[in-house]
């Protein structure tokens, strides 16, 4: 076929007018351009400041980088929102290298949430720093730096690019090696603030705790710049995660492009069951138009499998081209050397279409790109916009389509535009008062610093803990301090990538030599890694032969197999305790604490495609106990409702309510679990919980507890427009038979609703 | 820039200067642990400094005093060694002063380790003199370090792991108490666990000094506490104020120390070949280590004596190690006669690279190509039966192999 080049315009032009792509798309949306706000340098701005900006071609700030600039010289602690592309980094870049070329003593500290990213902005910072002409060192430090240059990175690095894990477990216990930079400290850069949600983001916020106490230590004193992708709540996240008061930054005056969103729906093609044509297809065949049309495009896929999917049915487009390189995948997984390659490949060109998962989603450098494809929504909206923000060259025109998934939570966003586009981002939260991960710090706190009888940990009055530490026999207590004395080394046993604090570690034994290939906290692992589970790790399937539940130890082997596991797991749920509680005419809404007891039971065996049960078997793991954080809604039994009918019907509410929590607070669908019960235990009523999956709770349940009446209207709202007749996988779930399930969901929802709404 | 705005840059910069110039921290002095009597009672000493308080042992020896296979005096004549020899990272002289080092701490590693015991054993001509200082309690850290002197005596600091851990920890406790007490001073290091390793590689399967002591030292200790216990018995102590299972890892340091006096005096015998006293390896692993230092004649001669004294068998690598500084003095043919003297003594790993060296000498420098092409290709055969190395390694040697093997064979048909 003889295909040509075309513009973004052009293109949109002829897709006007074709009636196959216009009967899936949902709708179209053109956000226009916004030209650029400057203001001139600063006054004080040095002189080797302004020429090394100068020599890359600017004359003057976008307004958000000089305002950066006035409150980091002002001493004030700041959150910048700055969307993609936005020059971001010259808000930190700026005050940290003029502070430093005022005073070579000055050290900074650069905080990326991954190893990549510390790497990624080190070529950036070095060039700005070679064009000044000035000497100024800047390492990143992390697992990967060699020994050799360790020791030089501590004493003489001005500006250490690291990551909280080697924070938390390289950096803070060992702060002795590193006086100069403790004693210089003036700035710490957190980018990225809004990766730092949920458990991850609670444990971020005791590292930077503990990191505060040993600036203190030594006498300083940081200023905190974070910058962040658009969310609801930047300052509040900021402040707590750093417990500090920020000042907000929250217009950019960056150039913006026009942008036109395409919202593409795949047809329907089971009217009963509502199926709907496959998301991965659609996007193949968009890309294919794209591809032709010479259009540079990034194309997001949630998972590294869908990722290689669409690589193989793209890189047919050029197969009988001789070593075309033109199309490209890009995951976590792939060797640092190779992502290198592509991302250069993306800047000059050479590559015209790139397929990733979320990883490129981040600040990594690949210059812009003409269009964006989303497969499926990306789970939250600043997600969506990091992702929608790849496409969109200064003040060319961009697209970006996003194609809808059969997700309950897909289906709302691509029939609800006002949702993407209005100006309601996610939450993001965190919870540092989770007494688990609290305990854990303080414990790596005591590790590094002695607690006298007086001293609080950021804003915890703790010499209770601390007592109860003692008599656990790892702090001593003399007649002035609290010391840590045990072999232990605390920051080993505590990661800050999951609330649970044992993992299992994943063994391959398909060579000789075993290998380690990953880690799965053990409540995942119930589910995830029993004996018999295929377990997927970088799109290779293994089978878990052993699994060793004492030493928390899974042996897998390579397989190549047609199906996939799924496992059940049981819940029962106790109250332990109730904090707050609101009684309605004939409900209860409940926020406290619970005891959760989980216990696998069978897994399936599931066959790729056609998603046929082949097989099952039963699990042997002992049942789990987790304390957590849930609010819970009880009510009266509907008359002349079995229990059975019951049971069908809040399940179906569960998995409908589950599906839209993401739409309300900034978290991973799994963050939080919705667990109905017929007959709760404590109160013999049917009962709907939803809990923290993470011990201790991080704080969204109790969100939960305030908006639940809200999450309810929209749910019902959803399972009515869905245009199933009796349930599908986008509303309510997938369902057996053709019954009355939806009519039964949407009873269970509106009487908790109606009870909600009614005012005593 | 005005003239204005550059005085008020200038002011600003003035408020710096001035902020980060921090005022010590006025020290307080803590208090004196209540348990210090019962610690008394179990042997120890109070002492009492500006810091604080600190517990103390002093123990003196004879110079006839006999640990082991050594008496402690012979170190005087191990010294008297090193005064005439060649440069080597050993070497002392009698202007020094040795102080043999170890310590006993509360962990392994990071800020949150605590070093309780402070050992040190050294000699004034007249008598050895070992002093433990033990910390009273964490409060009182500063009162320890500063007891030490290590702020202000000048010492060639012995110890065994001591330059990568008892040292590093000693720095990060200085660090902790900086605002207080003197700086640390830099000490010249010896750590016998370098040369340890050196000496016994392929001849020991733990370095670990108490395995050192019974195969090398001849000593065995009777009632010693496993050094994994120290924490503790260490926390224990200042909980309950019962120092009679502190006083056994007291010992055990008191024990350490001494093996430390006769392990130089052994390495150093070896190191000058007193008497062929030793396994075969060892005196291997001492030649080659005379030739990584570039002292080649000593080397060859070390290497030459092991091929002399001992059995065939057991002189694959001193051959093997001789043929390679033969090359390098481009004595290809002697080279090539000691690589094949070497083969039938030495593990899969060597005779791989002995064919290596064998085809290369062959190759490059006799030129014989039959004889060049054998060699390859007999450790072609060796790389493929060996079943320690993963088909990663074996990968990347058959690549290296294949391209010799084409090479000449290529120059064996021109």
């Amino acid at each position: 076929m003889f295909s040509k080049k075309k513009s973004i315009s052009e293109l949109l032009q002829a897709w006007q007018y074709d009636e196959e792509l216009k009967e899936n798309i949902v709708h179209w949306h053109t956000l226009d351009g916004k030209a650029a706000e400057y203001e001139p340098f600063p006054e004080e701005l040095h002189p080797s400041l302004k020429s090394a900006l100068q020599k890359r071609g600017i004359e003057q700030l976008y307004t958000h980088q000089r305002e950066a600039f006035d409150k980091a010289v002002r001493g004030v602690s700041f959150t910048a929102i700055t969307p993609t592309a936005s020059g971001k980094s010259l808000c930190y870049h700026l005050p940290v290298l003029q502070e430093i070329i005022n005073n070579k003593s000055s050290r900074a500290i650069y905080l990326f949430p991954t190893k990549a990213l510390a790497q990624d902005q080190k070529t950036d910072l070095n060039e700005l720093i070679e064009a000044t002409g000035e000497e100024i060192l800047s390492y990143t430090y992390d697992g990967d730096t060699a020994p050799g240059i360790r020791t030089k990175i501590r004493k003489a690095g001005h500006i250490i690019m690291t990551n909280p894990d080697m924070l938390h477990s390289g950096i803070l216990p060992h702060h002795t090696k590193w006086v100069s930079l403790f004693e210089n400290l003036k700035y710490i850069v957190i980018d990225e603030l809004h990766t730092y949600k949920g458990v991850f983001g609670s444990h971020v916020a005791h590292v930077i705790r503990r990191l505060k106490r040993i600036c203190a230590f030594y006498g300083s004193n940081p200023i905190f710049i974070c910058t962040s992708a658009t969310i609801k709540n930047p300052k509040e996240l900021a402040e707590t995660l750093t417990n500090e008061k920020h000042e907000l930054i929250a217009k950019s005056g960056a150039p913006i492009g026009k942008k036109t969103f395409i919202f593409y729906n795949p047809p329907i093609v089971n009217t009963t069951f509502g199926v709907r044509r496959s998301a991965v297809l659609e996007v193949r065949d968009l890309s294919k138009r794209l591809f032709e049309a010479g259009i540079q495009t990034i194309i997001f896929a949630k998972s590294r499998v869908r990722v290689e999917m669409l690589v193989t049915y793209l890189k047919s487009l050029t197969a009988k081209k001789i070593q075309d390189e033109s199309i490209q995948g890009y995951r976590g997984g792939y060797l640092p050397s190779e992502r290198r390659a592509i991302e250069k490949g993306l800047r000059d060109g050479s590559i015209q279409m790139v397929v990733s998962t979320n990883a490129l989603e981040l600040g990594v450098d690949i210059g812009q790109l003409q269009a964006c494809i989303m497969t499926g929504y990306p789970g939250n909206i600043a997600s969506a916009w990091q992702q929608a923000g790849r496409a969109g060259r200064r003040q060319d025109e961009a697209l970006i389509i996003y194609v809808a998934q059969s997700t309950a939570l897909d289906q709302y966003i691509v029939n609800h535009p006002t949702y993407f586009f209005g100006t309601h981002p996610e939450e993001a939260r965190i919870n540092p008062d989770n007494i688990i991960i609290l305990m854990d710090h303080l414990k790596c706190a005591a590790f590094e610093l002695p607690f006298s009888m007086t001293d609080t940990y950021g804003e915890f009055t703790v010499q209770e803990l601390l007592a109860y530490l003692e008599k656990e026999g790892v702090l001593v207590k003399t007649s002035t301090q609290w010391h840590w004395m045990s072999d232990r080394f605390p920051a080993h046993e505590i990661s800050l990538r999951s609330a649970a604090q044992e993992n299992v570690v994943i063994i391959d034994m398909t060579l000789p030599q075993n290998k380690v290939i990953g880690e799965m906290d053990t409540y995942s692992a119930m589910t995830l890694l029993h004996e018999e589970a295929i377990y997927m790790h970088q799109g290779t399937q293994f089978q878990v032969e052993e699994l060793d539940w004492e030493e928390k130890k899974a042996y897998v082997r390579e397989v190549e197999v047609d199906y996939f596991t799924d496992a059940n797991l049981a819940v029962e749920l106790k109250v332990l305790s109730e904090d707050k509680s609101a009684e309605y005419k004939s409900a209860t809404v409940s926020y406290g604490d619970v005891g959760l007891l989980a216990i696998p039971t069978i897994f399936k065996k599931i066959r790729f495609n056609t998603h046929d049960n082949i097989g099952s078997g039963p699990i042997s793991i002992p049942p789990m106990e987790m304390h957590t954080s849930a609010t819970w809604v009880s009510f009266d039994m509907p008359e002349n409702w079995s229990e059975e009918q019951l049971t069908d019907a809040l399940n179906g509410a569960a998995y409908a309510m589950g599906s839209f929590i993401p739409l309300f607070l900034h978290c991973d669908r799994s963050d939080l679990s919705v667990v109905p019960q017929v007959k709760a235990v404590h109160n013999d009523r049917p009962t709907i919980f939803i809990y923290d999956s993470y011990p201790g709770g991080i704080g969204l349940s109790e969100r939960i507890y305030d908006i639940l009446l809200s999450l309810l209207e929209r749910t019902i709202e959803h399972v009515e427009n869905c245009p199933c007749k009796s349930g599908c996988p986008s509303c309510i779930g997938a369902q057996d038979s053709l019954g009355d399930s939806k009519k039964q969901v949407l009873k269970v929802l509106t009487i908790l609703k109606d009870e909600m709404e009614w005012l005593p | 820039m005005s003239y204005e705005n550059k005085i008020l840059q200038m002011k600003k910069m003035l408020g710096k200067k001035t902020e980060t110039k921090q005022e010590k921290p006025a020290f307080i002095k803590p208090d004196v642990p209540n348990y210090i009597g019962k610690w008394q009672q179990a042997g120890l000493t109070l002492v009492e400094n500006d810091f604080g308080v600190l517990f103390k042992r002093v123990v003196t020896y004879p110079l006839t005093y006999r640990h082991g296979h050594y008496e402690l005096q012979e170190l005087f004549d191990a010294i008297g060694l090193w005064e005439q020899s060649e440069e080597h990272p050993y070497a002392v002289t009698s202007d020094e002063t040795l102080v043999f080092f170890d310590t006993e701490t509360t962990g392994l590693k990071g800020v949150g380790t605590h070093i309780f015991l402070l050992g040190f054993l050294e000699t004034d001509g007249e008598e050895f003199t070992l002093t433990q200082y033990v910390l009273a309690d964490p409060s009182n850290e500063a009162a320890l370090l500063f007891e030490s002197k290590l702020w202000q005596r000048t010492a060639t600091i012995v110890s065994y792991n001591g330059k990568s851990f008892d040292w590093p920890q000693l720095e990060t406790r200085w660090t902790l108490n900086q605002a207080y007490i003197p700086k640390l001073r830099q000490q010249k290091q010896i750590d016998l666990l370098h040369s340890t390793k050196r000496l016994w590689k392929n001849d020991l399967g733990k370095m670990k000094l108490t395995t050192i002591e019974q195969e090398k030292l001849g000593f065995q200790r009777v009632g010693d506490i496993p050094g994994f216990l120290a924490p503790i018995i260490y926390l224990d102590a200042v909980k309950s104020g019962q120092a009679d299972a502190l006083m056994k890892v007291l010992h055990h340091n008191e024990w350490d120390l001494l093996s430390l006096v006769t392990l130089y005096i052994h390495s150093t015998q070896l190191l000058f070949q007193k008497e062929i006293s030793d396994s075969a390896i060892t005196y291997t692993n001492i030649g080659k280590w005379y030739n990584d230092l570039k002292q080649k004649n000593t080397g060859i001669n070390v290497l030459t004596t092991v091929t002399e004294h001992f059995d065939i068998t057991d002189t694959g690598l001193a051959h093997f190690y001789l043929a390679m500084e033969q090359k390098r003095a481009c004595q290809y043919e002697q080279a090539a006669k000691s690589l094949i003297k070497a083969l039938p003594a030495i593990d899969i790993p060597f005779q791989i690279r002995a064919y290596e060296q064998l085809a290369i000498i062959a190759e490059h420098h006799l030129r014989d190509y039959e004889e060049a092409k054998v060699y390859t290709q007999t450790g072609l055969q060796l790389i493929s039966s060996h079943e320690k190395w993963s088909s990663l390694q074996k990968e990347k040697q058959f690549s290296k192999w294949e391209k010799r093997l084409h090479r000449i064979t290529n120059k064996l048909n021109k």
